[in-house]
C-alpha cells in the first residue's frame, strides 16, 4: 500500500506533522495535546460529534467551536484547543456545566469513581460550584439489564458509545435508546435482558458510572485493586485482558487492546466466567480413593508419592490425555515426564491441527481488511472463537462479502473452491486479500483448508490466508510442547495400564471417560469435584489460566504470556510436576521461564521468554511446501438427516459454575436448511422432534440457510443421546 | 398593488391538483424543456435566478445543486424537505393542497439537473390530507408518463420536528431515529445511503418552474436584489386575517400585517412580531417597517426565517411566551449533542421560575448565560434555535422579566393570553418510561 | 400484515428505510397504539430487533406505546394557536371529556393530547381529530365535535 500524504497542522502554536485524515484529536495527541472527548471512540466507527466536549476552534472555518472528533487533519490547519482559545475554553466549559446539571454526585459511592472520564474532566477542566439549582432527572436505579450489567439512567450522559457498540459493532441491536430529547434513556427490549456474545464490552466504553459490571459491585475502589495483564485463556482467540484482583482475589477482568488480536473488545465469557475460580466444588487438595470409603484428602507428598508409584507400576502402558488448557511450558513438563522419564510416548491431544496452516498466517486483524472471506466448517464462528466474528463483522461494513460454504460439508467445499471451474474459487484465487476460515473439528486440522489456499495461490499473497479455528485455548501450544519433549513413536498400549487425564476439559470429554473404562488406573487433574471425582484414583487439584505463569499458543499461530493474577488454592500443575519428575528421575524445573528456555530452541526458534512481551508479535509464516489434501472423509448414505453438533461459547466446566452466564447458554434449538425445512413444512419457531434410535428430543425449529441440505444442527448439550443419523417430525 | 404570484400563480382561478387543468396553464411545460436542456443549463438558470433555499437557511439554490458531484459510483438523491415543523409556518402544506403538480415538476426539473433519478419526498406525518393530493398527483404524472425514469417516493414522517433539519431527515429516512449527523462530510457527498444527495424545501421546488419560464434573470428582478422573488408568507397570531400570502420578498411587515392581514383584532396594541418562525428573534412594534428580506432582516437583529410571522399582541406575556417556545424546543430536542438536550431543559425550568415570580435577578442573567452556552455549541442549529429567541426575549422584553421578579409574580395576573398553555412535553412529565428487566 | 410491510418496503434501497410506514402499519392493526408484539412483527418483516423497532416508534410523537382510546383529539398548543385561545379549547375538551390531555376516557372512546405545532398557524386554533384537521376550532365549538364523536361510535 501506497504511503498516506504527510500533512503539517499548528495545534496551539506548535506544529505536527501526521498523515492526512489523521482525526484532529489524534493530531493534537502527536502534538502532546489533549482534547477531551466523551463520545469519541474510534472503534466505534464514524465520529458522531454528539457529546461536544471536543470543541476547538479552527482557523478558516465559521467562527464558532468545531467538534474536533469529527474532523481530520488537513495541510495548513491551524487548530487552538482550550490550552490557547478562550471560545475554546468557554465552549469546553459549557458542555461540562452541560453534562454535570442532570449527573448526580454520588461519586463516593460509585463503582466508576477513582477511574472515571467524566470525574477526571471535571477534576480538569470543569467549573468549581454548580448554577443548577432544580431538581435533577431521577430513575429507578439501578436496573438489572442482564444479570451480569447493571444500568444507573441518572448517572447516563447519554454518549450512545453503548447503543453504538450494540448496533454497529457486536451488531446485535439489542441495547438501544428510547424517547427523545432530555427523557431519552438507555433500554433493552420491554423487560428482556441484554443478551448477546459481547454486552460486557459497553461496560468498559462507558465513561461514566452508568453501566456497570454487576459482580463488581461495590467490589473494590481503583486505588486498592492491581491490574496484572494477562490473556484470556478460555478459546483460541487468546484475547489480551487485564485482571483486576482485590485482596488475592479475582475481581473484574478487562479488555487489553491488542490491535492485531482483539481490538481491545473481550467476550462474556472471557470477561464473566471468572467466578469459577471460587466455585463450590473446587478441589483444594489431592484426593485418593480408599476402597469402599471414596475418595479422601491426603498430604501433597503422599498424593506425589503415590502419583509416582502409580506411574511406575505401569510400565509404559500409560496414555496421557491432555485438555488444551494447559500452558506450554505444563505440557512440556508432563510430556518430558512421560516421554523421557517413563517411555510412555502416546497421547490424547485435545485436538489435531496442522502445521500445514502455518504457511499460510495471518493476523486476525487481516479480517477487516480483506475483501473476501469464505467459512467453512460445522461450527457457528461465534460460537467457537468470539472475537473472529467481530472482525467478520467489520470486515462486511468494511464493504468485503463474507461467504459461510459447507456447513455439514467443509472438506468437499475446500475440494471445490481448488477446483478449475468453481465462480467462489475463481474470485479466491484472483483476489489480493481473500481469507479462508475453518470452524469447527474435523478439517483434518486445517489440512483440508491449508491446501485449498495452496492450490489459490495464497502462499504468495501476503494478505490472503487461512485461519483454521481450533476447539481449545491453547491445543496447538500443547502439540507443539507435546511433540518436542522426545522423538519416539508413540505406540498403543494393550491394555491400558495407566490413564493420567490432564485437566477439567478432558476429563469431561466422553471419549476419554471411554478409555478410562478401560484404564486400570486412573490420575486425574481437575478444578472441579463434579468433573473426575466418580472414576479416578488419584485426583490432584488442578489450576485456571488466571493462576500460572506460562504461554499460551492461539489460533493464529501467535505466543502470548499468560501471568499469574492470583496465587492458586493449591500448588500449580508445574510446581508438583517438577517434584513427580524427580521422583521418576527426570530434571524438570518449576519455573515457567526455565521451561521455556528448554523447550524455545526446539519448538519456538530460540526466542526468549522475555521477548514475548504484554503485547506478543507473529511469528511470519512457515511454509511446508507442497500441501496434499488429505482424502475426503466417505459419508455414509444414510436414510434421514445428518447431525453436527457443535459446542457452544457458553458451556463448558467453567461456564457451568457460574450462575450469572446461565442466560447466556443456547436455546433449545435445531437448526434446518431452508430445503428441508420446506421438505418437513416447518417455520422457524415450530416445535419438532429431533429423533434417532429411540431417543427423542423436542426442539425448536430455526432455518439457517447457509446449511446444506441433509444436515441439521444442534448445540452439544441438547443433542444429547443422539447418534449422527436423525429425523426430523414436526410435534 | 399587483403581486405576481410565482409558486401559487394559477391556484385561485383553477383547480390545479387536477393534471389536465395544471397542463392547461403551461404546466409541466418547463419540465419537457428542462430536459431538453444541458443540467448544467438549468443550474446556470438558477444561478441567475438567485433563488435561496425558502425552507429558512437561505442557501442559495443553484450553488448548493452545484455540490452535487457529476460522476458519482453511487446513484445520486434528490430529497424533497415537506417535513414542516417551523411553529408559525404552515405555506409548504398550503403548496401541497393546491399546486401538488407544480412541486413535482419543479423536483423533477431538480432532478434532471443533478442527473438523478430517484426522488424522496419527505412529507410531514400529520400532513395526511396533503400526503393524499400529493400521491394523487403523482399518480397522475405517473399514468401521464411524465417521470421520464426517474422514481419519487412519497415518504411520511411520523412526528419529529428535527427530522426538518436536513440530515435529521436523511437518518430518519433511512430508518432510523431522526437524530442530525455531524458535518462534514456534507450531503452533496454523503447524503442519503451515503451517497451525494440534494435537499430542497417544498417552496423551492414549486419555485423552479417559474424560473425556467420567467428566466433566472427576469427572477431575479422580483423582491429585492438580496432576496429575489417572491415567498409565501405564513400569517398567524393575533392578526385579523391569518393565511398565506404570496409576496414579494421585501414586503415589509406593516404591509403583511395590516394591510393584508387587517391588523391586530379587538382594538389591541401589536407588541412584538415574530418574523421567520418561532426560532428567530423577536421584534417590537416599533420594528415592523423593516422589509421581509434577509438583510434587512438581519439588521434588524433577526431573520426571514422560514417566512411564518407570527403577531403578539399586548395580551400576552413574554415570559410566557418564552416558556411555551422553550417547552417546543426541550420537546423537540433529539438527545443527541449534550447543549441542546441539558440547556433546553434547563431553559424551561427557568423560565418556570420567572414566571412564577420565584427568581432571583441573577437568574435572568443565568438564563442568558445558558441561552450563550447553548449558542454555537451544539451539533445541529435546533439548539441555536432554542436559545436565540429566548435570549431576545430577555434583551428586549427585561423590564417585564424583571417585573416578575420583583413582584414575585406574573404582571398579567392571569389575564394573559398565554396562561397556563398545556404544552405537549407536559403529558411525559411524570412518567418517563422506565423499563425494569428482571 | 408482514407481507404488507414487505410490499412498502420494496421501494427503498433499503428496507430499513420502510420502518416508519411498517410501524405506522402495524399501530393500526393494533387498534392505535403499539403493544411490544408489534414490534417484534415489523422486526420480523424487515429483519430488525424489536429493540431496534422500539428505539425508532419512541422518538417520533405519532407512535403511541401505551393504549390509546377509538379516537384521538390532538390540540395545536403551540404558540400562533395559543395566542387565539388554544388553552381554551384544551379546557373545553377537558370539561366536554372528564381527562387531561395525555389520557384517555374510562369508556376508552377518546384520547385528548396536545401536540406542538400542526401546520395551521392562520387558523388557529387547530385541533386534529383522528388525524384530520379542523380549523379553526373555538373553545364553544368543542361539545359540538365531542358529540360527533360519541354518535359516530
Amino acid at each position: 500500500m501506497s504511503q498516506p500524504e504527510q500533512v503539517t497542522v499548528t495545534v496551539d502554536g506548535q506544529e505536527v506533522q501526521v498523515p492526512k485524515g489523521t482525526g484532529l484529536v489524534e493530531t493534537a495527541l502527536a502534538a502532546g495535546i489533549e482534547i477531551p472527548v466523551f463520545c469519541y471512540e474510534p472503534r466505534l466507527g464514524p465520529a458522531i460529534g454528539a457529546c461536544r466536549m471536543c470543541l476547538v476552534e479552527v482557523e478558516g472555518m465559521p467562527p464558532k467551536p468545531q467538534a474536533a472528533c469529527t474532523l481530520t487533519a488537513q495541510d495548513g490547519m491551524v487548530v487552538k484547543t482550550a490550552l490557547t482559545s478562550e471560545l475554546a475554553r468557554n465552549a469546553q466549559n459549557a458542555t461540562l456545566e452541560f453534562i454535570l446539571v442532570n449527573h448526580p454526585l454520588d461519586c463516593p459511592v460509585c463503582d466508576k469513581g477513582g477511574e472515571c472520564p467524566l470525574q477526571d474532566l471535571t477534576f480538569r477542566f470543569g467549573p468549581g460550584q454548580t448554577r443548577m439549582t432544580f431538581p435533577k432527572r431521577t430513575f429507578d436505579k439501578p436496573i438489572p439489564i442482564s444479570p451480569t450489567i447493571s444500568l444507573d439512567r441518572e448517572r447516563c450522559i447519554l454518549c450512545y458509545r453503548c447503543t453504538r457498540f450494540s448496533e454497529g459493532v457486536a451488531e446485535d441491536g439489542e441495547l438501544v435508546a428510547i424517547n427523545r430529547g432530555a427523557q431519552s434513556v438507555i433500554a433493552t427490549f420491554e423487560d428482556e435482558p441484554y443478551r448477546g456474545r459481547f454486552s460486557g464490552n459497553v461496560t468498559e466504553l462507558c465513561p461514566v458510572g452508568a453501566l456497570l459490571p454487576t459482580p463488581y459491585r461495590f467490589e473494590g475502589r481503583p486505588w486498592e485493586i492491581q491490574s496484572i495483564p494477562t490473556v484470556c485463556g478460555l478459546c483460541p482467540v487468546g484475547c489480551n485482558v487485564s485482571v483486576t484482583t482485590r485482596e488475592g482475589k479475582v475481581k473484574r477482568i478487562l479488555s487489553r487492546n491488542h490491535p492485531d488480536v482483539d481490538g481491545g473488545w473481550l467476550c462474556d465469557k472471557g470477561r464473566f466466567a471468572f467466578g469459577h475460580l471460587r466455585a463450590r466444588d473446587r478441589i483444594v487438595d489431592p484426593l485418593r480413593r480408599v476402597r469402599r470409603r471414596g475418595l479422601e484428602p491426603v498430604e501433597w507428598g503422599e498424593a506425589v508419592e503415590e502419583a509416582a508409584r502409580l506411574l511406575r507400576g505401569a510400565e509404559g502402558r500409560i496414555v496421557t490425555a491432555l485438555s488444551g488448557s494447559e500452558t506450554v511450558e505444563q505440557a512440556y513438563a508432563l510430556a518430558k515426564l512421560m516421554r523421557v522419564g517413563l517411555g510412555a510416548h502416546t497421547a490424547m491431544l485435545p485436538e489435531e491441527i496442522s502445521d500445514a496452516v502455518d504457511g499460510f498466517r495471518l493476523p486476525l486483524s487481516a479480517i477487516a481488511d480483506a475483501e473476501l472471506v469464505v467459512v467453512v466448517g460445522d461450527d457457528p464462528v461465534e460460537e467457537r472463537a468470539p472475537i473472529v466474528d467481530l472482525w467478520l463483522r467489520a470486515a462486511r461494513r468494511n464493504g468485503a462479502e463474507i461467504v459461510v460454504a459447507g456447513i455439514g460439508g467443509g472438506a468437499a467445499a475446500c475440494r471445490r473452491l481448488a477446483g478449475e471451474d468453481d465462480e467462489l474459487g475463481r474470485r479466491l484465487r484472483e483476489s489480493e486479500r481473500a481469507i479462508l476460515i475453518w470452524s469447527g473439528t474435523g478439517g483434518a486440522g486445517g489440512a483440508h483448508v491449508a491446501a485449498c489456499a495452496e492450490q489459490l495461490g495464497f502462499g504468495a499473497k501476503p494478505d490472503s490466508g487461512v485461519l483454521y479455528l481450533p476447539q481449545t485455548a491453547n491445543g496447538r501450544g500443547v502439540a507443539e510442547a507435546w511433540a518436542c519433549a522426545a522423538d519416539e513413536e508413540a505406540a498403543n498400549p494393550e491394555p491400558i495400564a495407566l490413564l493420567f487425564v490432564s485437566g477439567d476439559e478432558a476429563a469431561s470429554n466422553p471419549d476419554v471417560r471411554a478409555l478410562a473404562e478401560q484404564a486400570e488406573r486412573v490420575i486425574a487433574t481437575t478444578m472441579f469435584q463434579g468433573v473426575a471425582v466418580g472414576w479416578a484414583d488419584l485426583v490432584l487439584p488442578g489450576t485456571s489460566y488466571l493462576e500460572r505463569d506460562g504461554t499460551y499458543m492461539n489460533l493464529e499461530g501467535r505466543l502470548q504470556r499468560l501471568r499469574r493474577a492470583v496465587i492458586p488454592p493449591a500448588p500449580d500443575e508445574l510446581a508438583w510436576l517438577s517434584r513427580l519428575a524427580g521422583h521418576l528421575g527426570v530434571e524438570v524445573s518449576p519455573y515457567p521461564p526455565v521451561v521455556f528456555a528448554e523447550l524455545s530452541e526446539r519448538a519456538f526458534g530460540g526466542l526468549p521468554y522475555g521477548e514475548i512481551g504484554e503485547r506478543a508479535d507473529l511469528r511470519g509464516r512457515e511454509p511446508l511446501g507442497k500441501v496434499e489434501a488429505p482424502p475426503l472423509e466417505k459419508q455414509p448414505r444414510r436414510r434421514g438427516l445428518r447431525l453436527v453438533r457443535y459446542r457452544p461459547l457458553f458451556s463448558g466446566p467453567a461456564v457451568e459454575r457460574v450462575p450469572e452466564l446461565q442466560f447466556q447458554r443456547p436455546a433449545p434449538e435445531v437448526e434446518l436448511s431452508a430445503d428441508d425445512a420446506k421438505r418437513l413444512k416447518v417455520r422457524t419457531g415450530d416445535e419438532v422432534f429431533v429423533r434417532s434410535n429411540g431417543t427423542a428430543r423436542r426442539l425448536r425449529a430455526r432455518i439457517e440457510g447457509r446449511l446444506v441440505a441433509g444436515v441439521v444442527r444442534v448445540a452439544d448439550e441438547h443433542a444429547d443421546g443422539l447418534q449422527p443419523t436423525v429425523e426430523v417430525t414436526r410435534s | 398593488m399587483a403581486i405576481r404570484e410565482i409558486v401559487l400563480a394559477g391556484a385561485d382561478d383553477r383547480d390545479l391538483t387536477r393534471l389536465d387543468e395544471y397542463r392547461a396553464g403551461g404546466g409541466y411545460a418547463q419540465l419537457a424543456r428542462a430536459r431538453e436542456l444541458e443540467p448544467a443549463a438549468i443550474l446556470a438558470e438558477l444561478d441567475a435566478s438567485n433563488l435561496r433555499g425558502r425552507g429558512g437557511a437561505f442557501f442559495a439554490t443553484g450553488k448548493k445543486a452545484g455540490f452535487i458531484p457529476r460522476e458519482s459510483p453511487k446513484p445520486k438523491y434528490l430529497t424533497v424537505n415537506a417535513d414542516e415543523s417551523e411553529p408559525g409556518t404552515f405555506k409548504d402544506r398550503e403548496i401541497m393542497l393546491r399546486v401538488p403538480h407544480r412541486v413535482i415538476e419543479g423536483s423533477l426539473i431538480t432532478a434532471h439537473a443533478i442527473e438523478s433519478q430517484h426522488v424522496f419526498i419527505y412529507i410531514r406525518g400529520e400532513y395526511l390530507t396533503e400526503f393524499e393530493v400529493l400521491r394523487a398527483a403523482l399518480d397522475e404524472a405517473r399514468e401521464a408518463e411524465l417521470l421520464g425514469g426517474v422514481t419519487i417516493v412519497l415518504h411520511r414522517g411520523a412526528g419529529a420536528y428535527i427530522c426538518g433539519e436536513e440530515t435529521g431527515l436523511l437518518e430518519s429516512l433511512e430508518g432510523k431515529r431522526g437524530q442530525p449527523r455531524a458535518k462534514p462530510p456534507y450531503p452533496a457527498i454523503t447524503g442519503l445511503y451515503g451517497a451525494p444527495t440534494l435537499i430542497n424545501n417544498v417552496e423551492t421546488m414549486a419555485t423552479v418552474p417559474k424560473i425556467l419560464e420567467l428566466g433566472g434573470e427576469e427572477y431575479a428582478k422580483l423582491g429585492t436584489p438580496d432576496s429575489t422573488g417572491t415567498r409565501v408568507f405564513s400569517l398567524s397570531g393575533n392578526v385579523v386575517r391569518g393565511g398565506n400570502y404570496e409576496l414579494p420578498n421585501g414586503t415589509t411587515l406593516r404591509e403583511l400585517i395590516y394591510h393584508i392581514g387587517s391588523g391586530v383584532p379587538d382594538g389591541r396594541e401589536l407588541k412584538a412580531v415574530i418574523p421567520g418562525g418561532s426560532s428567530v428573534q423577536i421584534l417590537t412594534a416599533d420594528q415592523i417597517d423593516t422589509p421581509l428580506s434577509y438583510d434587512a432582516m438581519r439588521e434588524a437583529g433577526s431573520s426571514v426565517g422560514s417566512g411564518a410571522i407570527i403577531v403578539i399582541d399586548d395580551r400576552a406575556c413574554i415570559v410566557q411566551l418564552g416558556l411555551r417556545v422553550a417547552q417546543f424546543y426541550m420537546h423537540e430536542s433529539c438527545g443527541k449533542c449534550t447543549p441542546c438536550r441539558e440547556g433546553t431543559r434547563w431553559m424551561v425550568q427557568l423560565l418556570h421560575k420567572i414566571e412564577d415570580g420565584d427568581a432571583e435577578e441573577a437568574e435572568l442573567d443565568l438564563l442568558l448565560d445558558v441561552c450563550d452556552r447553548i449558542l454555537g455549541h451544539c451539533l445541529c442549529p435546533l439548539g441555536d434555535a432554542a436559545a436565540m429567541p429566548i435570549a431576545s426575549y430577555v434583551d428586549k422584553f427585561r423590564d417585564e422579566f424583571r417585573q416578575h421578579v420583583r413582584e414575585g409574580r406574573c404582571p398579567f395576573g392571569g389575564e394573559s393570553s398565554l396562561e397556563d398553555v398545556f404544552a405537549p412535553v407536559d403529558q411525559h412529565r411524570g412518567h418517563p418510561t422506565v423499563e425494569v428487566p428482571t | 400484515m408482514i407481507d404488507e410491510i414487505r410490499q412498502v418496503a420494496a421501494q427503498y434501497p433499503v428496507a430499513r428505510s420502510a420502518i416508519l410506514p411498517a410501524l405506522r402499519i402495524a399501530q393500526e392493526r393494533h387498534g392505535g397504539w403499539l403493544p411490544p408484539e408489534a414490534f417484534e412483527e415489523v422486526g420480523e418483516a424487515l429483519d430488525l430487533t424489536p429493540a431496534y423497532c422500539k428505539a425508532v416508534a419512541s422518538f417520533y410523537d405519532m407512535f403511541h406505546l401505551d393504549p390509546v382510546g377509538r379516537h384521538l383529539v390532538e390540540i395545536c398548543t403551540n404558540v400562533s394557536c395559543a395566542l387565539v385561545g388554544a388553552q381554551q379549547v384544551v379546557e373545553a375538551f377537558e370539561e366536554e371529556l372528564g381527562v387531561g390531555p395525555g389520557e384517555t376516557t374510562d369508556d376508552g372512546a377518546v384520547t385528548l393530547r396536545t401536540i406542538e405545532c400542526a401546520g395551521g398557524c392562520g387558523w388557529g386554533t387547530v385541533v386534529v381529530v383522528d388525524h384530520r384537521y379542523r380549523e379553526p376550532v373555538r373553545a364553544e365549538d368543542v361539545p359540538r365535535i365531542v358529540q360527533e364523536l360519541r354518535d359516530g361510535d
